[in-house]
């Protein structure tokens, strides 16, 4: 979606360019119309500079068009392949990487063979920001708009073992495509949309300058202070108990719901997408899991579903790994009350299964979790996701 | 003061106010009686105990957290506070080893300095191999002679410096103190890094270290920067002194100073009557 005027003539001046070859599926038309752009791989790293330096936030998804039409076995194996950048058996998934280096690890485009092509969908923002870039990944094997389940890492920037658990999701799902029947039958059944660094600015800041940032990296007009908490920046309960309106704390709600592009770009994406059936939002540290809601005591009307048959089974499968040990219950009752959360939101627009989580630790090394336990802390989370995407799968509503 | 009756009918109280408890939420409860285990005022009157525990033990060997909430129950005493009844396992600090379980309780006071606890606990370590093992720390930190320096333990990546073990270990429980000075019923502190370290050589027997520590606070997610103070001499208690101050509010600041050695302060417990 362009956002206004300015960004719809600055997409417009890449279909002059044809040098890039850039096929429009759907032009750029007016505001909040989306723009579908296919851009062959030569071109791509030309429209990425492109767009990052007008403030356009993208997202890139991975489309492969071909595995919807396969029936052959031995070419899915080629095809799952072909995602994967031959760096990913080199990239080393123990370690906590750069904002670089998880865009290149994570981001099978940037090694693919030339001639691979892939969907780009634009969105476009309102002013500058200094953002690297926003991109969420889809792992779809076909259909249109299939129910979807939405994973996000990092959007709050400090709790590194978040993102680090995100690319390695990504691994798990490429890898087990057409192995584990489990993932399997979801891939074919609903898409998956993987979002490892949500809050760009923020992880750039936390390499650079100050390890714990936690908010966005936005001006805030008015104050010397910088940033809005993501986690309370959307629009349920917006501004109320359980959010600060200093800019200068931590948990400052920002001037209005969605102020943040690294919000809006999410809420937008999920109501356009309009068939989002689970989605699960990944913090750190304190080893919960948690439903909705933060903002309100009032029990979320799915309250016994989102416990019994959801939450137990996703902490037991978590735990049956390594033993670490998860609580669970609803945001104010398990952690504090905070407003302007993702899960309520998302629960609000009808995301039944809305979910999140705290991973590893329970606050010995909080934060600074040593990279020795990313593979382990990965490893037992997906099992509760897998719980869940499989839960989402068997229960469609 | 005289006490209420309102002790003799606990029980029954108990009964009738649990699907009140059941609701409550992050703000102090307004009934007395069973907390949810998973709830998060039990968790963290939990680690209040267990910042006393660690700070009065001044063992960096034998340092604790909190595992498990097995029971918790919470009585108000009128005109005083919110006293908390706690049953809870507690895990190695650094390996997340059980290491047994703690009764306890925490009475937060309407008037401040600190909540008051009570805590006892077992210990499945080696208490011989905790002794020998603070006291290898100690004889290693004696023979320096070039003072330890350090910063940002542990560093980006989880990872501590051998060498600097020793430090980390002595922050943890110093500011165990600190910690449990500031902590009231809604607001907790974990010790998220030292920023720095810087050791000074005594000529008295004792270990005496410099910190600038950042503690994380719930749930306000503040990051709080504090001078830390720490002697130790093994077998003695902790002697800590310290002064925050807060990073990111530029109008408040935030400053505690806490000059008590441990032995002087006396143990808090159950009576009441002394406030």
């Amino acid at each position: 979606f362009v956002a206004d005027e300015a960004s719809v003539e600055k997409v417009k001046e890449l279909e002059e360019l044809q040098e890039l070859q850039l096929d429009f599926w759907r032009g750029p038309g007016g505001q909040d119309v989306p723009i579908d752009v296919r851009v062959p791989f030569a071109s791509l790293q030309a429209v990425k500079i492109f767009l990052e330096s007008n403030g356009i936030c993208y997202s890139i998804l991975i489309d492969d068009l071909q595995v919807s039409a396969l029936v052959d076995e031995e070419q899915t194996q080629m095809i799952s392949h072909h995602f994967m950048p031959r760096s990913v058996e080199t990239f080393n998934y123990a370690s906590y990487h750069t904002l670089d280096e998880v865009t290149a690890g994570a981001h099978p485009l940037t090694r693919d063979p030339p001639g691979s092509e892939s969907s780009i969908q634009i969105r476009g923002t309102k002013g500058w920001y200094p953002l690297h870039l926003c991109f969420s990944m889809q792992f779809s094997t076909g259909g249109a708009k299939r129910p979807a389940i939405w994973i996000d890492t990092g959007i709050h920037s400090r709790e590194w073992i978040t993102q680090a658990s995100g690319v390695w999701f990504a691994k798990k799902i490429v890898d087990s495509y057409g192995k584990d029947p489990s993932l399997t039958s979801i891939l074919d059944n609903l898409d998956i949309f993987l979002e490892i660094v949500t809050n760009p600015d923020g992880f750039a800041f936390t390499h650079t300058k100050n390890r714990m940032w936690r908010k966005t990296r936005s001006i805030n007009s008015g104050s010397a202070c910088i940033g809005v908490d993501p986690n309370r920046n959307w629009d349920a309960g917006f501004g109320g108990a359980g959010a600060s309106s200093n800019p200068c704390s931590e948990t400052y709600h920002g001037p209005y719901a969605n102020s943040e592009l690294e919000v809006k770009a999410i809420v937008d994406f999920v109501k356009s997408h309009g068939n989002i059936k689970a989605f699960i939002s990944i913090h750190s540290y304190s080893q919960l899991l948690m439903y909705p809601y933060g903002y309100t005591r009032t029990q979320a009307a799915d309250y016994q579903e989102l416990v019994g048959s959801s939450s137990h089974p996703q902490v037991a499968a978590l735990s049956s790994l390594y033993g670490t040990r998860y609580r669970y219950g609803s945001i104010i009752t398990t952690i504090y009350q905070a407003s302007g959360g993702t899960i309520d939101w998302t629960y609000n627009q009808g995301i039944k299964y809305s979910f999140t989580f705290e991973l590893r630790d329970t606050g010995s090394y909080g934060f600074l979790l040593p990279a020795n336990q990313i593979i382990s802390t990965a490893e037992e989370t997906w099992l509760a996701l897998m719980t869940i995407m499989e839960y989402t799968r068997d229960h469609p509503y | 003061m005289q006490r209420r009756s309102a002790a003799r009918l606990g029980p029954l109280l108990l009964l009738l106010l649990l699907p009140v408890a059941w609701g409550a939420g992050p703000e102090p409860p307004r009934a007395d009686g069973e907390l949810q285990v998973s709830s998060r005022l039990a968790g963290q009157a939990a680690r209040v105990a267990l910042h006393y525990l660690n700070y009065r033990l001044g063992s960096p060997s034998a340092l604790r957290a909190l595992g498990q909430v097995r029971k918790a129950t919470v009585k108000t005493i009128p005109g005083i506070g919110h006293k908390y009844y706690l049953q809870f396992t507690t895990e190695d600090y650094k390996s997340s080893q059980n290491v047994g379980t703690c009764l306890a309780t925490v009475l937060y006071l309407k008037r401040k300095p600190r909540p008051a606890v009570n805590i006892n606990c077992t210990y499945t370590k080696d208490q011989k191999q905790t002794r020998e093992d603070d006291y290898s720390f100690y004889k290693k930190l004696r023979q320096q002679t070039k003072p330890i320096t350090g910063n940002d333990i542990p560093d980006s990546y989880g990872h501590i410096e051998p060498a600097l073990e020793p430090a980390w270990a002595l922050a943890v429980a110093g500011s165990s103190y600190l910690m449990w000075e500031k902590s009231t019923e809604n607001l907790g502190y974990f010790m998220a890094q030292v920023k720095n370290v810087k050791q000074w050589i005594t000529k008295d027997d004792s270990i005496d270290f410099d910190y600038l520590v950042i503690l994380h606070e719930i749930p306000t997610q503040e990051m709080i920067s504090c001078h830390l103070r720490v002697i130790w001499t093994p077998g003695h208690p902790l002697k800590v002194k310290y002064f925050c101050l807060s990073e990111n509010q530029q109008s408040e600041s935030e400053e505690g100073s806490g000059t008590e050695s441990g032995s002087t302060n006396g143990i808090f417990n159950e009576e009441e009557a002394n406030f």
